[in-house]
């Protein structure tokens, strides 16, 4: 037995006893530990390298960047308990529901904006799929096109700027790209931030949701009947302009001040989401939601959600330090450099890799495992950071669409009333699964469509 | 068993109150943050201790705050297999977990960081950063108490689990947020 073998087997049997179900953080972190006294029992790690353990959880703890994701989703938990979200996607409806397909062009825009903000695959989903798949059945919609619409916006939404994920995926490729760095002998990288990252995601992101809107519209030109217009009930009013932008103006501005700030360079992360964060109480008092009641709750939510979220953070430091412990890093980073393929095959395996990961574990852990094992291997071979975050991320919202373990499918068939069918489910995505390929081809062909962005706005 | 029981609600209890306060504290930072970017972008003058605040503030929620996600069975879990299990099942993998993953996690969490904790103690250090906080030494100690308070709950978590194998139930069921927002 080498260390390096002990390395490999410790990340199977660990995403095996995660596939089991008790709670991510501590199994991380627990089978980490089990296999470092195995190793010290075996001569072959030294325990003594624990001692590190605690400044990582420091490190964590004083970490300024990281503060933006409680301060995201206490906005984004602000708007939905406050029931803007709702309410948004209400008068997105009414006002282009009344064409073929106006419905599900509401709730890609309203998908794609709400998940801006809470930046979570399956709340996302979830209050998506309760709020818009309903509406969408009655009105006549093809449950396939309805639960296709639902699952490939709200997991888009996890990638698009301002979200958790891009906070989270920009502090780690700032390590990794330390360490490529190293490996490369160069002192001083350029820096990987949040906000780089923020701006290379924005116009894949856009893209996306244009090529989803695409598909819309050819359904509804092509295929009428799987996606009517709203039929108006006899002697009910029109709905008026200026309620329904009442509606959809505010969250809209709020979302574009927060953003815009940032991609701006006037603000950090941190600093907007805190305007987001007030600006969301802001719209809730404004419409009359906020109470006491609301931000007691809107701050337990936040609490959970940050805890759950930096715990598995820490729990993940634990396994990063006994891998390296045992040179699991070597043994990856020397396998990924002798591939026959030289550096496409690297990053094509890798990404293969994490497609199959995605089905078991979610955008975070995979972000805190995976990136910085294999992250410095793929930057020091050639890789923009940038680039590399932005493949990252749609690769691993594919894989939350492709049936049959995605994540997006397994949170909408919870919510989804019986009498839409799993198949239908698994059928309704298979479209988007093709945009989702197609835009992954694009962005590998063509880089500027990520590096673009930053470039101009940072250089 | 009784006496079990009994801990198991002294734990929750415990938990439950620090989660709550603790979550005060998230509007406190959103308040904080604000501030930073108002007194910067109008006034033009911020202090490094006001920044420091805000960061600590954060890193004090999600650690205190994480034995009361626990009570709340807010950790998230990969839950292809768990959610569709037997309540055995759960409760065998409750037991193993916390057993063999959890509590040996955190005990090594909390001894590994007493070293460090007792340094910063005996020359009651202060924020490295000029014009930074003075009890960076109080910051380093929530380590520990993140440790045992977090520890505890998974202690919680395991024998309530025990008993539910072995069917006794005479834990009241922990209710979930709605009525809990009755009960203060």
């Amino acid at each position: 037995m080498t260390p390096e073998l002990l390395s490999l087997l410790m990340f199977a049997v660990t995403i095996a006893l995660l596939i089991l179900g008790f709670p991510v953080a501590l199994t991380l972190g627990g089978s980490a530990l089990l296999f470092a006294i195995v190793g010290d029992a075996l001569d072959l790690f030294n325990m003594g390298m624990l001692n590190i353990y605690p400044l990582r959880i420091f490190g964590v703890m004083k970490n300024e960047p990281l503060v933006a994701v409680p301060l995201f989703i206490f906005m984004g938990v602000m708007l939905e308990k406050s029931n803007l979200a709702g309410e948004l996607l209400e008068a997105m409806g009414q006002m282009f529901g009344r064409l073929r397909g106006g419905l599900g062009i509401s709730v890609l825009l309203v998908g794609a904006m709400l998940a801006a903000s809470t930046g979570i695959v399956g709340a996302t989903v979830v209050t998506m799929g309760l709020m818009s798949l309903p509406v969408m059945l009655r009105s006549g919609y093809d449950p396939k096109l309805a639960s296709g619409l639902i699952c490939s916006s709200g997991t888009l939404g996890q990638i698009i700027p301002p979200s958790i994920v891009l906070v989270l995926l920009g502090d780690i490729l700032q390590g990794a790209n330390e360490q490529a760095a190293e490996m490369k002998g160069i002192l001083v990288p350029e820096p990987v931030t949040a906000i780089d990252l923020f701006a290379g995601a924005l116009i894949p992101g856009f893209l996306l949701v244009g090529l989803y809107l695409t598909w819309q519209i050819i359904q509804a030109i092509f295929n009428a009947e799987s996606c009517p217009a709203l039929s108006m009930v006899e002697g009910q009013a029109p709905p008026r302009l200026n309620l329904l932008l009442r509606a959809i103006f505010p969250p809209l501005v709020l979302i574009v001040i927060v953003l815009g700030s940032i991609l701006a360079g006037i603000a950090t992360p941190t600093e907007s989401a805190a305007v987001g964060a007030v600006g969301a109480s802001f719209l809730a008092w404004q419409k009359g939601s906020f109470n006491i009641e609301v931000l007691r709750s809107v701050s337990r939510e936040t609490t959970k959600i940050s805890s759950m979220v930096f715990i598995i953070l820490i729990g993940a430091s634990m396994f990063s330090l006994v891998f390296r412990g045992f040179g699991g890093d070597v043994v990856v980073e020397e396998f990924l450099r002798e591939l026959p393929g030289g550096q496409f095959a690297a990053m094509l395996l890798v990404m293969v890799i994490m497609f199959f990961l995605g089905f078991f574990l979610d955008f975070i852990e995979i972000i805190f495992v995976v990136v910085p094992i294999v992250g410095p291997v793929l930057i020091s071979l050639g890789y923009d950071p940038l680039w590399l975050g932005v493949m990252i991320g749609v690769n691993l919202q594919t894989s939350f669409l492709t049936p049959p373990f995605g994540f997006a499918l397994f949170y909408l068939r919870g919510v989804a009333p019986p009498e839409v069918r799993t198949s239908e489910i698994y059928r309704g995505v298979l479209p988007f699964i093709g945009i989702q390929l197609i835009g992954l081809a694009l962005f590998w062909a063509f880089p500027e469509i990520v590096t673009w962005l930053p470039g101009l706005i940072f250089k | 068993m009784r006496f079990l029981s009994a801990l198991v609600q002294a734990i929750d209890w415990l938990n439950e109150r620090i989660g709550r306060a603790v979550a005060w504290l998230c509007v406190l930072m959103v308040i904080n943050v604000f501030l930073v970017v108002v007194l910067r972008y109008a006034f033009s003058v911020g202090w490094v201790w006001m920044q420091e605040l805000y960061v600590w503030t954060h890193a004090t929620i999600f650690l205190l705050g994480a034995g009361y996600t626990l009570l709340h069975d807010g950790h998230v879990r990969i839950d292809l297999i768990y959610r569709e299990a037997s309540i055995k099942y759960k409760s065998i993998i409750n037991i193993l977990g916390s057993l063999f993953l959890g509590l040996p996690l955190l005990y090594v969490i909390f001894v590994r960081s007493l070293p460090l904790i007792t340094r910063a103690w005996e020359n009651l250090e202060k924020s490295a950063e000029a014009g930074g906080l003075p009890g960076l030494f109080l910051f380093k100690s929530v380590i520990a108490v993140f440790g045992i308070l977090f520890g505890l709950q998974i202690l919680a978590l395991l024998l309530r689990n025990i008993e539910s194998l072995m069917g006794i139930d005479d834990t009241p069921k922990y209710h979930d947020a709605e009525d809990e927002e009755k009960v203060i």
